[in-house]
Parts: C-alpha cells; structure tokens; sequence
C-alpha cells in the first residue's frame, strides 16, 4: 500500500517532470522492465491529460457563463424571436423562394409582353400601288409620245399606276385588285413604251388579284412565257427578286423569303424582304431560277423591307376560278422554265418583255 | 433580415491571439458578440434562450479546442464558423431529440465544419465520462481531486482543508480516491 502510494507519486512527479535527471533515468530504467509500471505510467498519462482538457472545459465554461451573465438575454430574445405574424414568418424562411418567384413573374410579364409586341405587328399594310404625280407623268407621256408609233388614245396622264404581269401569250395580265379597283379605263405599257388599252375580265378580292385582257387592236400576241408558275417548295431564307415600275421604267429589286407568312400571319402571303415603292404592286416575284412563286401586293408601314406577296398557289387558284369560257382559252401556264440556269440579266431581259405598267384612270 | 450585432466584435485575429493567451476579456468580447446571432438562429429554429446558451458555449468550446490545437487557418470569417458549427450541433440537436424543423431558417453563410465536429465529439466523450466518474465519485472524494487537480491546490493546503492530522494521511486519501476515479473513468 505505502509502496502503492509512493509509486503514483512518482510517477505523477515523472509526467509533470519534476523528478531529477538521475531519478528520471532511474524511473524509465524501471519502466523498461517492468510492464506493470509502465501500463501504470501510460494509463495515468491518459488520465491526467482527459483531467487537463476537463478543467480547462470547466473553465472556459465558467468564464462563458460569467460572459453570459452580462448579456441582457431577456430583451435579446424579445427583439429575435420570430415575429408572431404569419406572413413576416412566410417571408423570413422563404425569402430566397419568394425572390425567386418574384423575379420569374416579373421575367414571365416581360417575355410575354415582348412576344406579344413581336407577333402583332405593329404597321399597317400599305398597298403599293402608285399615285402618279403630274409632272411625272407629263414627262413620261411626252416620253410616250415620242417613242410609240402608235398614237395614245387616250392623252390624259393616267392617276394611278402598278405593275402587271402576262400570264398568257394572248394578252391576258395578272395585277392586284387594288391597282384596278374602281378604274375608270385601264392601259399597259409595255417596256418599250407601247400602251394598250385593257380591261378588267376577273377580280378576286379575297386574294386581291386581278387579271386583265389586252383588247387593244394594236396588240400583237407575245411569244411563248418564259416563266412559270412554281406553287411549293419556297423557304426562307430564299434569294427572290421581283420586277415593277415604281416609276416609269422597270426597277428590279432583289431579297430573300424573310416569313412563310404574310400581315399578322396571313398563310395566302409570303413576307419578303425587298424594298418596294409605289407601283410595285402587281409586280410577280420570282425565285432565283425565274419560277414565279408570289405577286407584290403590299408593304408594312413603319417598317423597313417588310414587303407582302400573295403566294403563287392563290394564283393558280384564282385562275383555276375563273370559267374556262370567260377567258375565252384556257389559261396554262408553260411547264417548261426557260429561265433555268440563266444568269440573273439574261433572266430579265427575257421577263421584261412580260411585265408590264398597269396605268389606271380613276 | 439579420438584425445588427450591436456589441462591438474583435477582429477575427484579436480572437484567435486572445484565444491563444488565454486572455478573458477577449472571451468577453466575442462571447458577447456572436451570441445574438446565434440566439436569433435557435429562437426561430424551435428552440429556445437556454438552448441558445448550450448550443453557443459548445461552439465556442469548439473553437477554442481548434485554436488551441494549433491548427486553426481563418478560411472564412470567425462569424461564419461560429454560426456553421452552432447550427451543425443545433441540427444534430433537434434530430436526436426528433423535434421537427420543416425548413431551417438562416441567416448567415455556411461552411463546411463536418470534421472540427468529429473530433469535437471524441473530445467531448471524454469530458463526459470525466463528468460522470466525477459525479459517481462523491464526496469528499471529488472536492479532493478537484483542489489537487483542478484548482492546483497543494497537498498541505489539502490536508489543513480537509483537517487532515498529516500529509501522508492526505496522500493516503487523495490516493484512495484517486484510483476509485480511475476505476470509474476506465471502465465506462
């Protein structure tokens, strides 16, 4: 038991290091040896250690609460606590969530709103057909007077003006409606300068179309078309051109197809991008090969090269409408493409002979 | 909406060198300082003030322990690990007391405190099973050990304490009790 006593002593006073240096030596010399000393040594090492962390917990602890004993807990607590209101709650856990919806809704009414501004488009249709100004046709009909062999019929300046195109050899023309509409008497001129007297056989104001018949005696039948009509296969993104008399001679202006579907989504049109002026209207509009695929007929206002064209499949049917006997032959169309292949000036050298100004007297 | 810290902090350095000197104004300070924080996160989390208190002295206990170790590197601000290691242990808190907290409320940043907890808890085993042998002990056993070991009281200040006619009759004693406390403290 002493002996017991004494051996804890030292080796308390050995882990504290408070033995001399020959004890020390004398200590680990024993510990060496006997396993039972050392196993004490170790375990009593662990023990003091454990004790040492315990009372500096117990320390630090009492400190903390001598440090929270200043702190006015009381009051803390009343202004932290969560506040009694549903609805401050709701917003204090989920203020991420809310910000979040938030912000989508607020994205969602910008997007939607956005989209409604693009798909309703905001211009209105301007129908290209041409007012001649006076003195523009003073000067074109004095061009007339001298180039025409023939002498005009008729000598008052026409106050309307479009474009036309043949759609047989025998004198029959496609136009739009609004180039015709309400006309007094109407006249071609040819692009050398020849005037015929026309007239209106068929309207279709569903698709404004046209088609007018040459009746002039003077009108000698043209030689076969070199165009035909193509009714599919047109895409965006296709390079068109089309061909018209803004003033008073031919003016060729190319783009692309820019929208499968014309004003506010019209299916009957195409929308193109080529700017167009007045008096393009009833002007054909050709694709890169020299197929017609569409006819001018209006533009957006307000926005630039937004050109319309009725869709080539409505001018078959427009003609398909029509009876037989009221064209007097049946309107066909060449089923060969002579255009095919042919640079884009040798193309319309060979169509200008086919387009033709619509004059119209109101 | 994190209501404003109105006792002035120490810098995250002046804490650490604090901790390190063991310097009990600096323990003052930021005792004070970070507790509303934490009060505001176990108020509204489904606890209540005394919670508060346990669940922030561990913490604190926590980063002293770090500290003192010596492998301390402030990679984020002293705020943040205090707040993430009060909320770990909170958490866990909750969790083995199966009280329900449907959405956590926070109001601070996070980090990542999943192995200073670890080790935390190795450490505080070993307090526990101190405690509990301590406890189990009695007096006057306890107070004995306690003066020699804690308070770092003699053995004559023991025995004139105690009414000890000697000093070996001290050292008998503290012995006796010793190698009880040893026997509780191993063997749980």
């Amino acid at each position: 038991m002493r002996n017991e006593i004494e051996l804890e002593g030292i080796i308390e006073d050995y882990l504290n290091g408070k033995l001399s240096e020959t004890e020390r030596v004398a200590f680990e010399q024993l510990r060496k040896t006997d396993p039972v000393v050392d196993h004490k040594v170790v375990a009593h090492k662990v023990f003091l250690e454990s004790m040492g962390d315990y009372a500096n917990i117990m320390d630090l602890k009492a400190k903390m609460d001598r440090a929270h004993a200043e702190i006015d807990v009381d009051t803390l607590t009343e202004t932290l606590r969560p506040h009694p209101s549903y609805f401050v709650n709701i917003w204090r856990k989920n203020k991420a969530a809310i910000g979040v919806a938030a912000s989508f809704i607020l994205l969602t009414i910008v997007t939607v709103y956005s989209i409604q501004q693009n798909t309703k488009q905001i211009g209105s249709v301007e129908l290209v057909s041409r007012e001649l100004t006076k003195i523009k046709n003073s000067q074109s009909s004095l061009i007339r007077i001298i180039n025409s062999k023939n002498t005009p019929k008729d000598v008052k300046p026409a106050n309307f003006g479009g474009t036309g195109f043949a759609l047989t050899a025998n004198g029959y023309l496609l136009t739009n409606l609004h180039v015709v509409d309400g006309a007094d008497s109407v006249y071609v001129q040819d692009n050398k300068g020849e005037s015929y007297k026309a007239k209106v056989v068929r309207t279709d104001s569903q698709y404004d179309l046209a088609i007018l018949k040459i009746i002039d005696p003077s009108f000698s039948p043209l030689s076969n078309l070199p165009y035909r009509l193509k009714q599919n296969g047109i895409g965006m993104g296709d390079v068109v051109y089309t061909f018209g008399f803004p003033k008073d001679d031919t003016v060729f202006g190319q783009g692309y197809v820019s929208s499968k579907t014309g004003y506010n989504g019209d299916t009957t049109q195409y929308q193109v991008a080529i700017p167009v002026n007045p008096g393009n209207s009833g002007g054909p509009l050709f694709d890169h090969q020299g197929n017609i695929i569409g006819v001018i007929s209006a533009k957006e206002k307000q926005v630039d090269g937004a050109t319309f064209a009725v869709k080539s499949k409505y001018i078959q049917e427009a003609l398909n409408s029509i009876p037989n006997d009221s064209l007097g032959k049946k309107v066909a169309f060449n089923k060969r493409n002579s255009l095919q292949g042919l640079s884009r000036n040798k193309q319309l050298e060979k169509i200008q002979d086919y387009v033709f100004m619509i004059k119209v007297y109101k | 909406m994190s209501n404003k810290l109105s006792s002035s902090v120490p810098t995250d350095r002046e804490v650490v060198l604090g901790i390190l000197n063991d310097s009990e104004d600096t323990l003052n300070k930021l005792y004070t300082g970070y507790f509303p924080m934490v009060l505001q996160f176990i108020l509204n989390n489904n606890g209540d003030e005394d919670d508060a208190k346990d669940v922030y002295q561990e913490g604190i206990i926590v980063l002293y322990n770090k500290i003192k170790g010596g492998n301390f590197e402030l990679s984020s601000k002293l705020k943040t690990y205090i707040y993430s290691v009060c909320r770990r242990i909170w958490l866990k808190k909750l969790s083995q007391e199966s009280r329900k907290t449907n959405n956590i409320s926070d109001f601070e940043d996070i980090m990542a405190v999943e192995v200073d907890l670890e080790q935390h808890e190795e450490k505080d085993q070993q307090f526990d099973k101190m405690n509990d042998a301590l406890l189990h002990l009695g007096e006057p056993c306890k107070t004995i050990i306690q003066d020699f070991y804690i308070n770092g009281l003699s053995m004559q200040d023991i025995c004139e304490k105690f009414g000890y006619t000697n000093t070996d009759n001290a050292k008998t004693q503290k012995y006796k009790c010793l190698q009880r406390l040893k026997k509780l403290f191993f063997q749980v």
